[in-house]
């Protein structure tokens, strides 16, 4: 049976294994490589985009589940050129190393500021959990997140 | 990564009868998809028939009511952790919920599938359930059954479909704790839940279950007894606890030998007690 869903707020529809995780769809199909496949087992963080509102890891969701849902990835959080405020900060403070982690990061923190706008650094962390980063030790992210409090824009 | 298994089919039942006939038939049902979404990873092939849990509205069911409450198998970790709050006799099971794996996963994994997961020895749910008494509610050819989760978990899945889970209130209070080992993915390598009555001063009523040390969660009887009409002291908890790790036969896995989670137990005991002090 087709799956109709949203992407990026355009209808879709695929005619496909519904087992394929949507990653995969993500990346294969719709060129949209923002989330990375790294480690395919929901510990990392770094294929998480916003379904339904969630964010959620993309490897370990099965298109075929995801009839009739909305699907946002890290290309679809602003309109084209331009970032949103999660992105503009991690700029501003030059929170960025490798960048493999970021789409996924961006992802989670948007939909965690739109819950808790106001969070402490321990709120921050626990947020982050599932969100692996090689590189930065997380603090400047962290700084990042706070400082759009403290600009009163979160 | 996808297995080779040719084109898959995943269905979606709208009434329990439907779900029963379809498993009957070999559709296996998915929930949150993240233990059966990573069969390729545990080189187990995914199943070709599955069948989406989604249309079905009894299992969607949460009702906290003064004398029980009623928990459909698709809740997420994360509803419950939420709707759990503030009832100290399921404390126990709302730490449990908010604190398992990550947040994106605690958005998508179910209590159903926490349940339902052969061959998964870390889940957190299920010790906390354990030590709340809970009791399983299937779908099965002879329609709906009702079983303690510990006779459950002894046929773990093939039982039916779990349609929700029902806890008695009760005066205890709850308390959960547990060790995660980042190289274990974050799963815990051992995990201690306690249940008590502590309305009259003296340790009464106590369950304490313990999950991860071996391939299933079970309670600790003789750590009850012992504990059974002491006050509520987490050091002599602890103690109690470190003469009686014998009874378990602890599996050792990539992330722990078994001696490792024995000798955490009755620190992580320790620790549970030290949450119902509060
Ligand atoms: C990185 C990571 C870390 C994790 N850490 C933890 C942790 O610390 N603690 C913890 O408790 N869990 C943890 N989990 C979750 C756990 O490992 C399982 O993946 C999860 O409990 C499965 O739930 P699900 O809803 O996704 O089930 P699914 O993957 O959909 O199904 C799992 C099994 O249950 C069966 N099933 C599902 N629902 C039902 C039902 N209603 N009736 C009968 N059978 C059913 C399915 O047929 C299947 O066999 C973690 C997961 C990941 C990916
Ligand atoms: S690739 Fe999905 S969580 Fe790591
Ligand atoms: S910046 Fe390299 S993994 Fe995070």
């Amino acid at each position: 049976m087709p799956i109709e869903l949203t992407l990026n707020g355009e209808a879709i529809t695929l005619d496909i294994d519904p087992r394929t995780p949507l990653l995969d769809v993500l990346r294969d199909r719709h060129g949209l490589t923002g989330a990375k496949a790294v480690c395919r087992e929901g510990f990392c963080g770094a294929c998480t985009v916003h379904i339904d509102g969630q964010a959620v890891p993309s490897c370990l969701r099965p298109i075929g589940l995801l009839q009739g849902c909305s699907i946002v990835t890290v290309e679809g959080l602003a309109p084209p050129g331009t970032l949103n405020r999660v992105q503009q900060a991690f700029i501003d403070h030059d929170v960025v190393q490798c960048g493999m982690c970021f789409p996924g990061m961006v992802m989670t923190l948007t939909d965690f500021l739109d819950r808790e706008p106001t969070p402490t650094r321990d709120q921050i962390k626990a947020a982050l959990v599932g969100n692996i980063c090689r590189c930065t030790g997380y603090e400047r992210i962290i700084d990042a997140v706070l400082s759009l409090q403290a600009e009163g824009v979160a | 990564m996808m297995a080779e298994t040719g084109y898959g089919e995943i269905t979606t039942p709208q009434t329990l009868a439907d779900a029963v006939a379809a498993m009957a038939g070999g559709a296996v049902p998915i929930a949150g998809a993240t233990w059966l979404l990573r069969a390729p990873l545990r080189h187990e092939v995914l199943p070709e028939r599955l069948m989406s849990l989604r249309g079905l509205a009894d299992l969607q069911v949460l009702t906290i009511g003064p004398r029980q409450a009623l928990l459909g198998a698709m809740l997420t970790h994360d509803a419950l952790a939420g709707a759990l709050v503030g009832h100290p006799d399921l404390a126990g099971l709302a730490t449990a919920a908010g604190a398992s794996a990550n947040p994106g996963i605690r958005r998508t994994a179910t209590l159903g599938g926490n349940i339902g997961t052969r061959g998964f020895a870390a889940s957190d749910l299920v010790p906390a359930l354990l030590a709340a008494d809970a009791t399983v509610i299937l779908a099965t050819g002879q329609g709906l059954q009702s079983l303690p989760l510990a006779q459950h978990l002894a046929g773990r899945g093939d039982a039916g479909l779990i349609v929700r889970v029902e806890v008695a209130r009760s005066p205890r209070r709850a308390a959960h704790a547990r060790l995660p080992m980042r190289k274990a993915g974050d799963y815990p390598c051992a995990i201690v839940s306690v249940s008590a009555d502590l309305s009259s001063g003296r340790i009464k009523d106590i369950r304490i279950a313990v999950g991860a040390v071996e391939a299933t969660a079970r309670r600790w009887t003789s750590l009850e007894e012992r504990l059974t009409g002491t006050t509520l002291d987490p050091a002599l908890a602890e103690a109690a606890a470190r003469q009686l790790t014998g009874d378990f036969s602890a599996r050792d896995a990539v992330d722990a030998p078994g001696w490792y989670r024995l000798s955490v137990l009755p620190v992580l005991l320790r620790r549970a007690f030290t949450q119902l002090e509060v």
